[in-house]
């Protein structure tokens, strides 16, 4: 075991688990923070994405000693913004959700991406959404509801 | 009556946005602890012996010898043991489970066990048929006697997984002296059947329910039973809340996937048409039969597709190999089929030197035609109208003559098909019995009392929005909960592309009921009970007859270049047109298009699943490629509306329907691209690299 | 005991003192050693985890070479001016943008995979590795750090401090990455292949191939004999070129492609790269 301390929405917490847990276990199990998801426990679905000093990661294959001292945000922390209200919308009004099981790792990656690229092209887009995998919606209404959201939500990143 | 397509936003939208929606590992108990699968090493063998480590207190292991009822996990196929107690039938098949309070030790124990088992050779051809099927129509000996030419050609498809992004589980707990288990599932009564056949319980003492599911596509149809069997006979046996969540590895080693296929079909030919067919459709059940049966029939009944052959005879088989049981997938047995039959029907043209697209057009079914099972095509099929449209947008004609330059590495197809709605046959009728209620408290807000499940495919919203359309009332008036079998009637399981059609058609019989007798301040409750429409007759032993109440169709067109130095195939473009009837809520019926497309497309050329000795190679999502949001293009899909007298507002089935023709076409595509045959699915970079050097 | 320290000296006084494997992004180094869910990562040695060594997250332009510190992650070096073009177009295809973000090429290194598409194009660049230990340092060449799948020549008191990009300049460069899908994919094989031309004369020629062998492949000696044809006298000898390779392209099948797949597009590929020069 070994404190670890980091920033956590906003908040400073020092976390007393051992080094090699894996941090998503830590946000679900210890914290109880259970918007970020397991799909594939290997980095490539990005269910599991949290920002990290302000850019997508996935934390299924991030241990917990690679957060110390840094600035994380989980989607608990980030449905409290503005930015998030504007990508909630969108998604919403273009049908972008079905299960639902990889949009908390969506919005993740689409505020990594709208705070790097205010006014993103589709084909940026998709760049930016390529480590998150979606098995109902074949991508097209989750693109929409980005490029939505960059129009409605302009100024704001 | 105002439009019930129009779209209104998802009820259930906002919260899993903000993740805040609790699925079943986001689930906790007091004083829980986890459950571990022991899994066979071997594709067969006999078990001689299972030596566990000596387990610490609060620490437990459950087998065969626990199973207070019946080890066998109801189902359609009853051969599916909970756990086996002597022979083992593929790899990955659960022996037992180890359960405990802390993952790591569990780990441990789990690797200490010492599994002894007399291992033997595996089948895993198709040698043992398990089930076979026959049907046929006319005759088809006088066909093929008659013909002034025979073409044959044998299709082959892989396996698919569902790789919905949420792993399978369940929790169990046992609360007022019912043993409750809530999963990520899609049928509760079926889970509930089991359950209570397996613990040898009343079914009063158990309780299933319906947690959030992310993400089904039939991988949880019949599967759950399996695992929700194990962790009840746990529950009976600890006596402590369970959590039992599967690794996506263990998910992709030992859940049921699409079965491969392999498909021969022969055709008649007399004047430049086809009289006659003959096919043989075999299917790799795996080690168990399961669904496989009905799978196997959907498919067989798809052996004509959208087109009209009068002399027919179609036999099918489920093989039965050391592999793990294949089961529910999308699409059910009909993927399979209509890959084969509409590459067929284009391949034949080739050989008769006609142009594909007429030659198809010119055999297509019309309204008022037999279907391959001597049923009839009652209602009006608008596939003329829906072709027109598909080749409009898509450009189809110009394209296809501009690519038949070989230089150029592109390629377009066309596919057209349908989906029969609901259960095959009288399976509504005499297996299912569908019961819905509607309820109405005093203070007149109404619930919906169903067991469809809401699995990303919107009947949380669409069920609602039909039922308070047809009371006039304001959504938030019309209450629908996650199903829990103590407060819901059996309405069937959420597979057949039913849901819609049959549940929402029997509520919004139901909410009429209740408005024609509303009293107002009074609590109230309406029950509907399915009643086959009159006309459908059906011989389930001879396949003959109405195979299915209605038919949902569609025309898929997809376009492919392909590179020429290393084979890959892009995908360009994907256009669509449906008639699923009526749509209940046209984005949600869009979201069903693009997202069945991508399955039905990957499915043709991208998703490998294959196997060495019966062990899986893609056992991760690393290995098993699914595609990304760089791999699928932008769609263009439109909805024709064609309302079906039956069904809610005239909607039909849809959910399956999306995926079904995806193969067919991006095969066709690529075929053009490179232009080779293309014969075997999933049509990868390397198979066209052999049919590119090797004819 | 596992370890998070706070400098390099520290990290190394550790490595001199005990036994332990170094975790930079961790992105390959988690995968390897996945365990469960809700239970610690079953790592086989104590862990050394460097991924907030700030001291080592660098990207330094010298007059001779580009320095790139241990836990710099790829998608600060796509950021960076003067990351030359041919490495910034083979990150782009690695993995996704969230792996980008805390992924190394030290680490990639360190896993000492022949599939790994940054590490290739280090091959083709020359990129010396500089190996740090608490008695000093050592400048390696790439092909020398990785001796095979998951091996290498690091000591057990080293640790990867810096990648050494020489600053050269090419004529012409390709980069091309096969991989099961368009994102997010390893490779099935991968060539990069950078020429240097002087008045229609090939002054330098290299090719490197990814996923063909147990490292990746750059033969000097095939280069050098290609070297002072003209372009078209090269590109008339192209199956020439692509015959040299043959011994040394040796793919194995595998649960993401096959031998002949992989040796064909290679060929495929050393053809096409020298065609469009």
């Amino acid at each position: 075991m070994a404190e670890v301390t980091f920033t956590l929405n906003g908040e400073e917490v020092t976390v007393d688990k051992p080094l090699n847990m894996r941090f998503l276990d830590v946000l679900r199990t210890t914290l109880d923070l259970t918007g970020a998801k397991e799909g594939c426990g290997e980095g490539e679905c990005g269910a599991c994405a949290v920002l990290l000093d302000g850019r997508i990661v996935d934390t299924c294959i991030l241990p917990l000693a690679s957060v110390a001292g840094r600035d994380i945000v989980t989607i608990e922390g980030y449905r409290t913004t503005e930015r998030f209200q504007v990508l909630q919308n969108a998604f919403v009004k273009e049908g972008a959700v079905q299960c639902g099981i990889c949009i908390p790792g969506m919005i993740i990656a689409a505020e990594s991406l709208l705070s790097e690229n205010p006014d993103p092209s589709d084909d940026a887009i998709r760049t930016a959404l390529s480590g998150n995998l979606c098995r109902c919606t074949g991508y097209n209404m989750i693109i929409a509801a980005i490029r939505r959201a960059a129009k409605e939500g302009e100024g704001l990143w | 009556m105002k439009n019930i397509s129009k779209s209104i936003d998802k009820v259930d939208a906002h919260e899993k946005i903000a993740g805040e929606t609790a699925y079943i590992s986001d689930i906790k108990r007091e004083d829980m602890v986890y459950a571990m699968t022991l899994r066979s090493p071997v594709a067969s063998g006999t078990i001689r012996n299972i030596t566990l480590p000596t387990l610490p207190e609060g620490y437990a292991a459950v087998g065969p010898e626990d199973i207070p009822g019946r080890n066998l996990v109801t189902m359609i196929y009853e051969d599916w043991p909970v756990f086996p107690e002597k022979r083992v039938n593929y790899i990955g098949e659960p022996l037992m489970l180890l359960l405990g309070p802390d993952k790591e030790r569990l780990a441990s124990l789990l690797d200490a066990v010492e599994v002894d088992i007399e291992e033997d050779t595996p089948v895993l051809d198709y040698s043992h048929s398990g089930v076979h099927l026959h049907y046929e129509k006319g005759d088809s000996d006088k066909a093929f006697a008659d013909a002034d030419r025979i073409i044959e050609e044998t299709y082959t498809t892989g396996y698919q997984e569902q790789a919905y992004i949420e792993p399978q589980g369940f929790v169990g707990y046992i609360e007022d002296e019912t043993y409750t288990v809530i999963g990520s599932i899609q049928c509760p009564y079926y889970v509930h059947e089991a359950v209570k056949v397996t613990l040898d319980e009343t079914d009063e003492n158990v309780r299933v329910l319906q947690a959030p599911v992310g993400g089904a596509f039939g991988g949880k149809e019949e599967f759950p039973s399996v695992m929700a069997t194990q962790l009840a006979v746990a529950l009976k046996k600890i006596k402590r809340p369970i959590k039992m969540i599967y690794e996506r590895e263990e998910d992709m080693v030992s859940t049921t996937k699409r079965h491969p296929s392999k498909t021969t079909i022969r055709a008649a030919v007399k004047d430049g048409r086809i009289t006659g067919m003959t096919s043989h459709i075999g299917i790799d059940g795996g080690a168990y039969i399961g669904l496989s049966e009905v799978v196997l029939s959907r498919g067989m009944l798809a052996a004509t597709n959208a087109y009209t052959i009068e002399h027919l005879d179609v036999d099918g088989d489920v093989y039965l190999t050391n592999t793990v049981p294949n089961g529910a997938f999308r699409g059910f047995g009909a993927p399979q089929m209509i890959y084969a039959i509409e590459m067929f029907m284009h391949h034949a043209a080739k050989e008769l030197g006609e142009d594909p697209f007429s030659f198809r057009k010119a055999h297509m079914v019309k309204q008022g035609d037999w279907t391959s099972t001597g049923g009839k095509f009652r209602d009006p099929i608008l596939l003329d109208e829906m072709i027109e449209k598909a080749a409009d947008i898509s450009d189809y004609h110009k394209k296809r003559k501009a690519y038949e330059d070989e230089n150029v590495y592109k390629g377009i197809g066309m596919s057209w098909f349908f989906h029969g709605c609901g259960f095959t046959g009288s399976g509504e009728q005499h297996i299912i019995k569908s019961r819905v209620e509607v309820e109405k408290d005093a203070q007149d807000t109404v619930y919906i009392h169903v067991a469809a499940v809401d699995m990303g495919q919107g009947p949380k919203t669409t069920l609602r929005k039909i039922v308070a359309d047809v009371l006039d009332l304001p959504i938030e008036r019309v209450i629908f909960d996650y199903p829990d079998t103590h407060r819901v009637p059996d309405s069937g399981p959420t597979v057949a592309s039913r849901t819609a059609m049959i549940v929402g058609g029997l509520l919004a019989r139901a909410a009429k009921t209740l408005k024609e007798t509303w009293r107002e301040g009074e609590a109230q409750k309406v029950e509907k009970r399915y009643q086959q429409p009159d006309y459908v007759e059906w011989d389930g032993e001879c396949m003959k007859g109405d195979a299915y109440p209605a038919y949902s169709w569609g025309v898929n067109v997809v376009e492919v270049e392909v590179d020429k130095h290393t084979y890959e195939i892009d995908v360009k473009d994907v256009y669509s047109v449906y008639d699923l009837g009526k749509a209940i809520d046209e984005r949600i019926v869009l979201g069903q298009a693009d997202g069945g497309q991508a399955q039905g497309v990957a499915y043709g050329y991208l998703e490998v699943m294959s196997r060495e000795n019966g062990r899986l190679k893609q056992t991760n999502m690393t290995d098993y490629i699914i595609p990304t949001a760089m791999d699928m293009p932008k769609t263009d899909n439109h909805l024709i509306d064609n309302p079906y007298p039956y069904g809610p507002y005239g909607a039909k089935g849809g959910g399956e329907l999306t995926l079904v023709g995806g193969a067919p076409a991006v095969a066709q595509a690529i075929e053009q691209a490179v232009g080779r045959r293309v014969r075997d699915i999933p049509a990868t970079p390397e198979y066209l690299m052999e049919l590119i050097h090797n004819g | 005991m596992n370890k998070i320290p706070e400098s390099l000296n520290e990290a190394l006084q550790y490595l001199k003192e005990g036994t332990y494997d170094v975790l930079a992004g961790g992105t390959d180094i988690m995968l390897k050693n996945r365990g469960y869910a809700e239970a610690p990562v079953p790592f086989k040695k104590n862990m050394l985890y460097i991924f907030n060594l700030d001291e080592l997250r660098y990207i330094a332009t010298h007059d001779e070479h580009i320095a790139i510190g241990a836990v710099t992650s790829y998608a600060s070096m796509l950021r960076h001016p003067d990351v030359p073009d041919i490495l910034k177009r083979s990150i782009r295809q690695i993995a996704g943008p969230a792996l980008r973000h805390v992924a190394t090429l030290a680490g990639n290194i360190g896993n000492a995979s022949p599939s790994a598409d940054g590490v290739l194009v280090l091959y083709l660049l020359d990129a010396r590795i500089i190996l740090a230990s608490a008695d000093g340092e050592r400048e390696v060449p790439i092909e020398d750090v990785i001796t095979g799948p998951g091996k290498h020549t690091i000591r057990p008191e080293e640790m990867i401090k810096e990648i050494r990009l020489p600053r050269r300049t090419f004529s012409n460069t390709f980069f091309k990455k096969v991989g099961a899908r368009k994102a997010d994919a390893i490779s099935k094989t991968s060539l990069a292949g950078a020429a240097r031309l002087h008045d229609n004369v090939v002054e330098e020629l290299r090719i490197a191939i990814g996923a063909v062998n147990v490292t990746v492949v750059r033969d000097r000696s095939i280069e050098a004999s290609f070297k002072g044809l003209t372009l078209e006298d090269l590109k008339a000898r192209v199956d020439e070129v692509a015959a040299a390779y043959d011994s040394l392209i040796r793919p194995i099948d595998d649960q993401r492609s096959n031998a002949r797949y992989r040796k064909q597009v290679s060929f495929n590929l050393i053809e096409a790269f020298i065609r469009q020069l």
